[in-house]
């Protein structure tokens, strides 16, 4: 048992690197357009709207990071059984994640765009060149991340599942946290942006998403330039706030009062939860007036 | 060859619990990612299982704890366990959920709003004037984060109880291949149920507020028996064949 100085030292280690890791997940799913936003993506064409955004849906987020995650841990796990450093061993196995995740790209990139040539959808080579580093490159520093600090968790805190196990499921988790959060910014707004402000997506606009960039085509980059700004981090926060909250309340107390603080988190957010909703209607009003007609003025 | 009932009925028990925690979950699935529908932009299976698995990771924490400590492991260690697989899954829900409302309100700019009320049962403010023109709702409205929090305290606790009972069978609380095994069917456990659930539920739902919430029923009668076959197969497995 580690003293709760260290173990506290720990928690807050891991909860930084689950930042860095849900600000990579979410950042790889906009330069490479995943899971639901890309429903818009894969629209596009068919709706006659070609158009040179990356179009990779692999799978869903989550299980597709607990692949790369898993990948990753077990390479980790069998260098490390042969004395590799543990750096070296997380690194090489991130890299093998990574390469997977290229991989899978490149063929789900081409697959998808071939199956679109009936509604003339180009397969621009070019941006397979340029957009599957940089999906790779985003993948590694969140496989890199969530090893690591899974590796923290099965080694040194002593959490009994072994390393890949935990890696999967904190792959699913990083995954479903990033498919649930950032991913609203790339669909709902930098999708959009040719749609007024402050509404969501009118059903009749689906398809219908922005080409141009602020110079020359919008591709995948265009579009990780702008999420970085804010999807990007707050996923990142999302992910350290879950593996900090979880494991702070265990470290810090033992038995039912851990099951108490963990209680006492759930209902300050939901409270926080209120405010937002109560600042977010006050601030932006309704869309019809009272009696559910028109506009108002 | 005897196979114990009550490790059988737990385990179907706890996937059933599963089924029933994923209809509490508000997903607007892709429609939500465009902030089209009311709940988290994302599939049913992949919320339900994030933060069903999130629990589970913390249950596996708590049930290693206990089981190897003198004494063994008794009933009360055993709620304690749920417990923790619960609160682990309610805190990853309601910090996606939290964070999801948070790029609705401040990045794309729209309030919370349930279109399937038209009052919030829970805050009485009005919904329906809220929605923007041709969407069904969008954001995370308290009705639905509540909601979503019990769908997480369900998730968690049916997760768990699969794992621990898995755990009690294999009787090698530190054994990695018999931890390796529990966890990996209990994830197993989990997205059957949860995929059940979510072709009952039909891509979207908002809550327990939700006209498709009646449909809860069908999805309980589904999970068990889906439950009680992969407890069936389960058990012999992890060594629970005398």
């Amino acid at each position: 048992m580690i003293d709760p100085i260290t173990g506290l030292g720990l928690v807050a280690l891991m909860g930084a690197l689950a930042t860095i890791a849900g600000a990579a997940e979410d950042l790889e799913s906009d330069v490479g357009s995943q899971s639901n936003p890309n429903s818009q993506v894969q629209l596009a064409a068919q709706m006659d709207f070609p158009h040179r955004i990356f179009n990779k849906a692999i799978s869903g987020e989550p299980p597709a990071y607990g692949l790369w995650c898993a990948t990753g841990a077990t390479v980790a796990s069998v260098l490390l059984a042969q004395n590799m450093s543990v750096i070296f061993a997380i690194a090489i196995g991130s890299l093998a994640g990574a390469i997977l995740l290229g991989l899978f790209s490149v063929t789900a990139h081409m697959g998808r765009t071939a199956s679109q040539k009936r509604f003339k959808q180009p397969v621009y080579m070019d941006m397979v060149i340029g957009h599957v580093p940089s999906i790779m490159a985003h993948g590694f520093i969140a496989v890199f991340c969530i090893v690591s600090f899974s590796y923290i968790m099965f080694e040194i805190l002593g959490h009994p599942f072994p390393l890949p196990l935990l890696a999967f499921l904190w792959g699913i988790t990083a995954g479903a946290i990033g498919s649930s959060t950032g991913d609203v910014h790339y669909g709902a707004e930098r999708e959009f942006q040719n749609q007024p402000f402050g509404s969501g997506l009118n059903a009749a606009q689906s398809g219908n998403i922005v080409r141009k960039a602020e110079s020359g085509l919008r591709n995948g980059m265009d579009n990780v330039w702008a999420c970085a700004k804010f999807g990007g981090p707050v996923t990142g926060l999302a992910l350290g706030w879950t593996v900090f909250f979880d494991n702070w309340r265990s470290t810090v107390f033992s038995g039912m009062n851990a099951v108490i603080a963990g209680l006492i988190i759930v209902l300050i957010l939901i409270l926080a939860n209120r405010l937002v909703e109560v600042k977010a209607r006050k601030a932006y009003g309704p869309y019809k007036d009272e009696e559910g007609g028109a506009e108002p003025a | 060859m005897i196979i114990d009932p009550i490790s059988i009925a737990l385990i179907t028990l706890g996937g059933v619990l599963i089924g029933l925690g994923v209809h509490f979950i508000p997903v607007g699935g892709a429609p939500a990612a465009m902030a089209q529908a009311t709940g988290v932009g994302t599939g049913t299976v992949q919320l339900a299982a994030g933060a069903g698995l999130t629990g589970l990771i913390s249950a596996g924490f708590m049930y290693n704890f206990l089981a190897t400590a003198p004494g063994g492991f008794g009933t009360s260690d055993f709620i304690l366990v749920l417990a923790s697989g619960a609160v682990g899954a309610m805190i990853m829900i309601t910090v996606t959920m939290f964070i999801g409302q948070l790029v609705y309100v401040y990045c794309v700019g729209v309030p919370p709003v349930s279109a399937k009320v038209d009052k919030d049962p829970i805050t009485g403010d009005r919904q329906d004037i809220y929605v923007s023109q041709g969407t069904e709702g969008h954001g995370v409205p308290t009705v639905s984060f509540v909601s979503g929090t019990i769908g997480g305290l369900f998730g968690g606790v049916g997760g768990s109880m699969v794992y621990v009972q898995l755990m009690q069978i294999g009787n090698a609380p530190a054994d990695p291949a018999i931890v390796a095994l529990a966890g990996i069917f209990a994830t197993g456990v989990f997205y059957v149920n949860a995929v059940l659930a979510s072709y009952n539920i039909g891509g979207t739902i908002e809550g327990f507020h939700d006209p498709k919430f009646k449909r809860v029923p069908k999805a309980i009668i589904s999970c068990l028996i889906a439950s009680l076959l992969c407890a069936i197969i389960a058990v012999p497995i992890m060594g629970g064949v005398s």
